[in-house]
């Protein structure tokens, strides 16, 4: 669904790449965590994969297709088929939780009884049912992710992309938001999650991608957050954070006995 | 639905930067006024000239009835006299120093009258005979205008010769003057007019760059968020554009056709009609404006 073939994002001449030679493959369905210090590249990934940005050298496909060789004008296609959610939310604070999510379809041109029958079930997939007419500063930061994740998917993408989606919000509501990207991944969408939360990383046992300064230093299939240090101290505060909400049912903890096989 | 989400869009950028919209509408409402006066002072140049402005510049008026001129003492023009008069016409003595003529009959006469004065309560109070018949003549040399006079002013049937550029000459280089202080600053005012379309479609991009972000984020095309913007400035132009019309009507149906053309019966002054199709020039040359400096602020300020 994604893959990057020595992918190089120079931003800055003088600077080190943002990304360095990346060799990546992320299949359709497939849920990944991308991981690593700030500036290590993450965001620059997503970028890239959005064209929202071009790379320096190598080349981005994005479903089977190089992202470089869309001229400007198909562009948006190439977005219609990728949702994306922000650490910010970045909801309207103008409309309405319905008219939030209705606004993804308006501006494709979507017809308004089609926009009547999805948006409700769009919002009831992230658990906001009966909350269409609140305004977001009604809402508290979870349910506005949630919001905005259901703007993201609303038009159904293959690909959904989020940049630390969970940065803003306390471990309990992460969690949650965890359980609706799962069920969202579930129902066939590629998820790639840019996070520091290593709670949730340890606790969602996916494949995770972890950049350093550009480069991909690991890459483990239903993994930690990290490799390096024994997660002892972590195994309390994921059990205090996340409840019985774990959607793999994997104890609290059960991460802390070692490191991802790959 | 999605012309109805762009027409909402319209609306609700005409009403968050209502001020900005409002002083686009008078910018170029003042701007496209001076282009307009500028298009009017030719139109009321080109009426005065009538038929024979630009074709003669001598004219010899013969005898008609009530001619009150010592030459027409005899009564009104022979066929004698007239024959005799294009005799002299024709002649080397006169005919070295102009190019051709014409000659013009009452009926004629009455018919070029017609057209020039069609908006003038005065063409419903002339009737051919009171118009006198004449000779139309192209000088070679406008300036020996002074050659032909001494010939045919003492000539039987003649009432008079008139130099007509000595009479509208002087009035008309008045108006090209004023034409050109129109154009002047119009082109100031324009500049004006495209500076703040320009900063006010950017202001609005600004404070709609939330909407714009997630419009370009779940694939809207690029019509659907650049439209909006260019639209705002194009129809606050043509607002503008509009009441410059309207203006320039109104001075010509109230002002040229109620006041000036009471005060000066014998001009021919334009009609509020004519003015009308200085209306779709202007109403495209404002949105036209108004469309190219928002495409291009659009360009630099916002990303699609
Ligand atoms: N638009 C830009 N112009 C110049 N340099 C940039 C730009 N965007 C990112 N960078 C640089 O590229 C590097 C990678 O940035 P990126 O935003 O991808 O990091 P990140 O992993 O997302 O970090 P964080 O976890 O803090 O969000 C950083 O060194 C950053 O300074
Ligand atoms: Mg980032």
């Amino acid at each position: 669904m994604i893959r990057f073939e020595n992918v190089t994002k120079v931003y800055d001449q003088k600077a080190r790449p943002a990304l360095d030679s990346v060799n990546l493959e992320i299949d359709r369905g497939e849920f990944a965590f991308l991981v690593g210090a700030s500036g290590s590249g993450k965001s620059t990934f997503l970028r890239l994969v959005l064209k929202e940005d071009r790379a320096t050298s190598g080349a981005v496909y994005v479903a089977g297709q190089n992202v470089a060789k869309i001229s400007s004008w198909r562009v948006p296609r190439l977005r219609r088929g990728i949702g994306v959610v922000f650490q910010d939310f970045r909801l309207l604070p103008q409309k309405n939780v319905f008219a939030n999510v209705a606004f993804a379809m308006q501006v494709i041109g979507k017809s308004r009884s089609v926009i009547r029958d999805t948006v409700p079930e769009v919002l009831k997939t992230v658990g906001l049912e009966g909350k269409e007419h609140r305004m977001p500063h009604e809402l508290s930061g979870g349910e506005q992710q949630r919001v905005a994740i259901a703007r993201a998917v609303v038009n159904r993408p293959g690909i959904l992309l989020a940049d630390e989606p969970t940065g803003n919000l306390d471990p309990t509501t992460s969690m949650g938001i965890m359980g609706v990207l799962d069920k969202i991944n579930q129902n066939g969408t590629t998820v790639v999650m840019a996070t520091h939360d290593d709670d949730i990383v340890n606790e969602m046992r996916k494949r995770v991608v972890e950049l350093k300064n550009g480069v991909v230093i690991r890459d483990e299939a239903r993994a930690l957050y990290t490799s390096m240090i024994p997660v002892v101290g972590q195994s309390r505060r994921l059990k205090d954070a996340s409840g019985r909400e774990s959607p793999d049912g994997g104890l609290p903890g059960k991460g802390a006995e070692g490191e991802a096989q790959r | 639905m999605r012309l109805a989400f762009i027409l909402s869009e319209i609306g609700s950028g005409l009403r968050r930067n209502l001020s900005m919209v409002v002083s686009v509408i008078l910018v170029t409402f003042v701007s496209l006024t001076f282009v307009g006066a500028a298009g009017m002072l030719q139109m009321q140049i080109n009426q005065m000239k009538g038929y024979w402005y630009d074709k003669v510049q001598v004219a010899i008026f013969l005898c008609s009835e009530g001619s009150t001129a010592p030459g027409c003492a005899s009564g009104p023009v022979t066929p004698e006299q007239q024959q005799g008069l294009n005799a002299l016409l024709e002649s080397p003595a006169v005919s070295q120093y102009i190019n051709d003529f014409q000659f013009e009959s009452k009926d004629e006469a009455y018919k070029h009258f017609k057209d020039q004065f069609s908006n003038s309560p005065i063409v419903d109070s002339v009737t051919p005979d009171q118009l006198p018949a004449s000779f139309r003549i192209n000088m070679k040399d406008p300036e020996k205008y002074q050659i032909i006079s001494e010939t045919f002013s003492s000539q039987p049937g003649v009432e008079t010769v008139i130099d007509q550029r000595q009479l509208l000459e002087r009035l008309f280089s008045v108006m090209n003057g004023a034409s050109l202080v129109a154009v002047g600053i119009a082109g100031v005012m324009i500049v004006c007019a495209i500076l703040l379309i320009a900063t006010t479609i950017r202001l609005s991009a600004f404070s709609r760059r939330r909407e714009t972000g997630i419009m370009r984020l779940v694939g809207a095309s690029k019509t659907v968020i650049q439209l909006p913007f260019i639209l705002e400035g194009v129809i606050a132009a043509v607002i503008g554009a509009a009441l410059a019309s309207g203006t320039l009507w109104a001075v010509a149906q109230f002002f040229l056709g109620d006041y000036m053309s009471r005060q000066y019966p014998d001009t021919a002054f334009i009609s509020s009609g004519q003015t009308l199709i200085l209306a779709p020039a202007l109403l495209i040359l404002g949105g036209s404006l108004a469309g190219i400096s928002s495409l291009l602020t659009l360009r630099r300020y916002l990303r699609v």
